[in-house]
């Protein structure tokens, strides 16, 4: 029976032309889509690799200079591309895309995309995750409207009802007609992106698992909507009445719900903007140890134990370079004040998470759009563990640069030049991303978020046809 | 006939309960977007401010060392902070370059969330590496903002098609048709009547909700007069725009079931897919330049120069210029003036670099932009940035006016050092300031607006045509 049912749905279907028509447009755009992304992708990429090797280049072939001229002149340390970008970009548009580690400063992130197109850009772009995400929404609702009321319409849900149907079969055949041609697309999509994934070279990269987990849940947050669809359908006199019903339900899901949430998520717990961020940086150093101050307070302290342990009278007679020694102290404080700052911004970031969560309960797009962001490592977390892994090789950098300097050169000599092999000495920046253990793990909540609209939406399905009045 | 059409759609609409639950929701959402573009319009006037005051606080600080440096006491100040000297001045005076929000930026966030709007640029720095990123959670920005530019061209569309779908069908559902028919009108004359007259209805409306929301939120009507007009002159074009939809897909005289579909369908297809769609071939057959090849090209060019730069001046303090030391005899810039020196030869190759960056980007741009013209939504979304002061080019302005001002205010100083003068307390107020000019980015809003005139024009056209290659044959069945 239920089989029945879901077969005489998708026939339906497929002798409209509107499904046709849709489906049709909608594969069409998800096929162009993940192949002008995996162009971009392979563009990217290849940039990447090319810029990633000149930086070390230009790093490695300074001439000789003072260790400290080399720190200010710094290297590059370029954000790569993951092979799961390609179905979801998520913010990587809006995160720059090099960070420039240099003496003194913890840089962002520069040059983000966004800044570089147009405001049309913001409409969003044909990406396979704004189809994923968007479109294929609507495309159950336009396919699912009338389920229900166009039977009852033409009055043949009398007749079903007459049948001695129960409403679980009924409810299941339906649900399974809807979701067909939908689970379709999407192997559709998922197949494609996996052949473009596979051929590439270094596809090594490409987990099999979380790929297959990420279009799972994309499979869950479609069972979501189908639900959604059917019950509205269900408790809807009209046709009219039910699509625009969902049609609503859609926009607040989708374009509503997000925005609402950055407005809460900005009043409760505001960003700093730039300006007061750097002024806060600012005044913690002014009032700490800068190691190009040697009146100041810290500096004197660490200069009087130091003598005192080296039992000598004044910093020249100390075995090594002193002002070395103190850059390295500076860049040590400095490093701490910027972790004191950065990790505050995190704590504000993660209480801005937390509104986005809340409003979770009156939109399945946002779990959604967090899991498969959080999975195709294109998040924010991503970027944090990139930018986070930058500072600590930068520190590592300028740990290795000062304190050459301080046991090579002598105490004033600041025209002391050190030796080129120094700079291959100073290891490259590798980065390893972050796991995929670690980002289950942190998006529990988003997978229970979509569970839970999984469920309590089926749970409205089954009431809406139990209860369903056959005029 | 025009009066009993206006009468009896004037009772309909309002015995429709749907339309004024829309209306309602409507008006609530105008104040949410307003309240909310008004928002970050005060947390970026209240950060130019802040960044005012503390110049201000630096300089009436200054003044006072600077006077009892004269009078021969003796404060507490180091050679790097002392304000006589005019290398401090240039770096720690640095003054705020900002770009305070236009009168109408909270109609449309457009770019505004991602650029910082107060940089200081200083004396010694590097105004081509200025960063004019503001910091904000990346989520937010790809979220975007509620505002009144994205109420207008999301959902208005949607409550004129709610509107206007079945206007025919419904009379011919209802059978009412066929009365109509008996009349002595043109059916199409009197559907394009129906139309418009809910067209003036829905504008007036629509007018009356922003107005409101604005005035609730403070915005003086009277003084912002201008732009205002051009935006509800905006807003009733575009209205115009998808009532002539409406008019289309009602001339195929399909039922009404049908004719939702294909609006939202067509909704879809106009407001969120070919905006992407467009925007993304844009940037397939013209790729933005890649900034990673800039940045590798840039370093290239930093590379070749450091050396030439070091033969004038000793590496390490052309980083740490607050270092070094002059001998007395000199000029007590000396240090400085070749700082500088050296600073220009590795501009000079640096720049030409940068500046064919830009001029690509821009070229880019240009060509994106001009795909607007394929797409009412972008047209509209671009009309709105413009009448903001939001859109790219107001920043790509902002960039280059805060540019030029970085070699005025380094043309302030550089004469003065060269001729080893000290800073006078009344020279503070004579110190070269910056304001942004809006009026340097030439409007879009007229093309805009003139484009959307000529779709709405063409649709009305296509309309006639359509109703009587189909409608006709329906209607008289």
């Amino acid at each position: 029976m239920i089989l029945n049912i879901a077969r005489k749905e998708f026939k339906e279907l497929i002798r409209e032309g509107r499904f046709r028509v849709m489906s049709m447009a909608i594969a069409a755009l998800l096929v162009i889509a993940t192949v002008i992304t995996f162009n971009y992708y392979q563009w990217v990429n290849a940039q990447h690799t090319a810029a990633k090797e000149n930086a070390r280049n230009v790093w490695v072939s300074q001439d000789q200079k003072n260790p400290h001229s080399a720190a200010h002149y710094g290297t590059y340390a370029f954000k790569p591309k993951y092979p799961m970008s390609l179905i979801d970009q998520g913010v990587d548009k809006y995160t720059g895309l090099s960070i420039y580690l240099e003496a003194h400063k913890r840089n962002e992130a520069q040059y983000m995309a966004a800044q570089d197109q147009t405001a049309a850009s913001r409409f969003g772009d044909l990406t396979p995750d704004f189809i994923l995400l968007y479109i294929i929404p609507l495309f159950i609702i336009l396919i699912g409207f009338n389920a229900f009321t166009r039977e009852r319409e033409s009055g043949t849900l009398r007749l079903l009802k007459s049948q001695g149907v129960s409403s679980f079969k009924l409810a299941l055949g339906k649900w399974l007609g809807i979701f067909l041609p939908v689970f379709m697309v999407t192997l559709l999509v998922a197949l494609l992106s996996l052949v473009l994934l596979l051929g590439i070279r270094d596809f090594g990269e490409l987990n099999l698992g979380a790929f297959a987990l990420l279009f799972f849940f994309f499979l869950i947050y479609y069972a979501v909507y189908t639900n959604l669809t059917l019950w509205i359908s269900s408790i809807s006199k009209k046709s009219g009445v039910a699509l625009v019903v969902l049609l609503a339900i859609w926009m607040v899901s989708c374009l509503g719900m997000p925005k609402v949430a950055n407005r809460l998520a900005e009043a409760v717990h505001p960003y700093p903007t730039q300006n007061e961020f750097l002024a806060s940086i600012h005044e913690d150093e002014r009032s700490g140890l800068d190691g190009h101050d040697p009146f100041s307070m810290q500096a004197k302290k660490l200069e009087e134990e130091t003598l005192k342990k080296y039992g000598v009278d004044s910093v020249q007679q100390l075995p090594f370079n002193w002002d070395g020694l103190l850059m390295q102290k500076g860049e040590e404080h400095s490093a701490e004040i910027f972790f004191k700052h950065y990790e505050s911004l995190k704590q504000t970031n993660n209480a801005q998470t937390g509104v986005y969560r809340a409003a979770s309960v009156l939109s399945p797009y946002l779990p959604a759009r967090f899991l498969s962001m959080a999975l195709c490592r294109t998040d924010y977390h991503a970027h944090w563990h990139f930018s986070d892994a930058a500072e600590k090789y930068r520190l590592q950098m300028m740990d290795a640069l000062n304190m050459h300097f301080a046991e090579k050169a002598s105490y004033g000599d600041w025209a002391w030049k050190a030796d080129k092999s120094l700079w291959k000495e100073i290891p490259d920046f590798n980065y390893e991303p972050v796991t995929y253990a670690s980002i289950i793990q942190a998006n529990g909540n988003n997978i229970a978020a979509l569970v839970l609209w999984l469920l309590v939406s089926a749970g409205l399905v089954f009431r809406g046809v139990k209860r369903m009045n056959v005029l | 006939m025009h009066k009993h059409n206006f009468k009896f759609e004037w009772m309909q609409l309002q015995r429709d309960r749907w339309v004024v639950i829309l209306m309602v929701i409507f008006l609530t959402l105008c104040f949410f977007a307003a309240s909310n573009g008004k928002k970050k319009v005060n947390i970026r006037q209240s950060e130019i401010a802040t960044s005012q005051s503390i110049v201000e606080e630096y300089d009436s600080n200054s003044k006072k060392i600077i006077d009892s440096l004269n009078a021969g006491l003796n404060p507490d100040v180091s050679p790097w902070t002392n304000p006589q000297r005019l290398s401090v001045v240039g770096n720690k005076g640095a003054r705020v370059a900002a770009m305070p929000a236009a009168r109408l930026a909270f109609v449309a966030t457009g770019q505004s969330d991602l650029f910082t709007h107060a940089v200081k640029p200083t004396l010694t720095g590097d105004s081509y590496m200025l960063s004019f990123t503001e910091m904000s959670n990346p989520v937010q920005l790809l979220f975007g903002s509620f505002d009144l530019a994205f109420l207008c061209i999301y959902l208005l569309p949607l409550l004129v098609l709610g509107f206007s779908y079945n206007v025919l069908s419904s009379e011919k559902e209802l059978g009412s048709l066929r009365l109509m028919l008996a009349q002595p009108v043109s059916m199409y004359n009197w559907l394009l009547n129906k139309l418009a007259l809910r067209f003036m209805i829905m504008t007036a409306i629509v007018w009356v909700s922003i107005l409101a929301a604005m005035l609730v939120n403070g915005v003086q009507l009277i003084n912002e007069m201008g732009g205002i007009v051009q935006l509800l002159l905006l807003v009733a074009v575009y209205i115009m725009f998808w009532f002539v939809v409406a008019l289309i897909v009602n001339a195929f005289g399909k039922s009404s079931g049908m004719n939702a579909v294909v609006i939202i369908s067509v909704w879809v297809g106009l407001v969120l897919l070919l905006p992407a769609i467009l925007s993304q071939t844009g940037s397939s057959i013209y790729p933005i330049p890649s900034r990673i090849n800039m940045i590798n090209e840039m370093r290239a060019a930093q590379a070749e120069t450091t050396a030439k730069a070091d033969t004038i001046l000793q590496n390490f303090y052309r980083d740490h210029p607050e270092l070094a030391q002059t001998t007395a005899d000199e000029n007590s810039y000396s240090y400085y003036l070749k700082f500088f020196t050296s600073q220009d030869v590795i501009k000079e190759e640096v720049s030409p670099v940068l500046d064919e960056y830009s001029s690509k980007l821009k070229a880019q741009q240009g060509f994106v932009s001009s795909l607007r013209f394929l797409s009412p939504s972008l047209m509209v979304q671009n009309a709105f940035n413009d009448l903001a002061g939001t859109s790219s080019q107001h920043y790509e302005s902002y960039r280059e006016q805060v540019v030029r001002y970085t070699e005025e205010w380094r043309n302030y100083f550089l004469p003065r050092m060269f001729r080893d003068e000290k800073m006078k307390a009344s020279d503070f107020d004579s110190l070269p300031g910056f304001v942004y000019s809006y009026e340097e980015v030439k409007s879009q809003y007229g093309s805009d607006l003139l484009g959307l005139l000529l779709y709405t024009g063409l649709g009305l056209v296509c309309s006639v045509w359509v109703y009587r290659r189909y409608a006709k044959e329906v209607l008289f069945s």
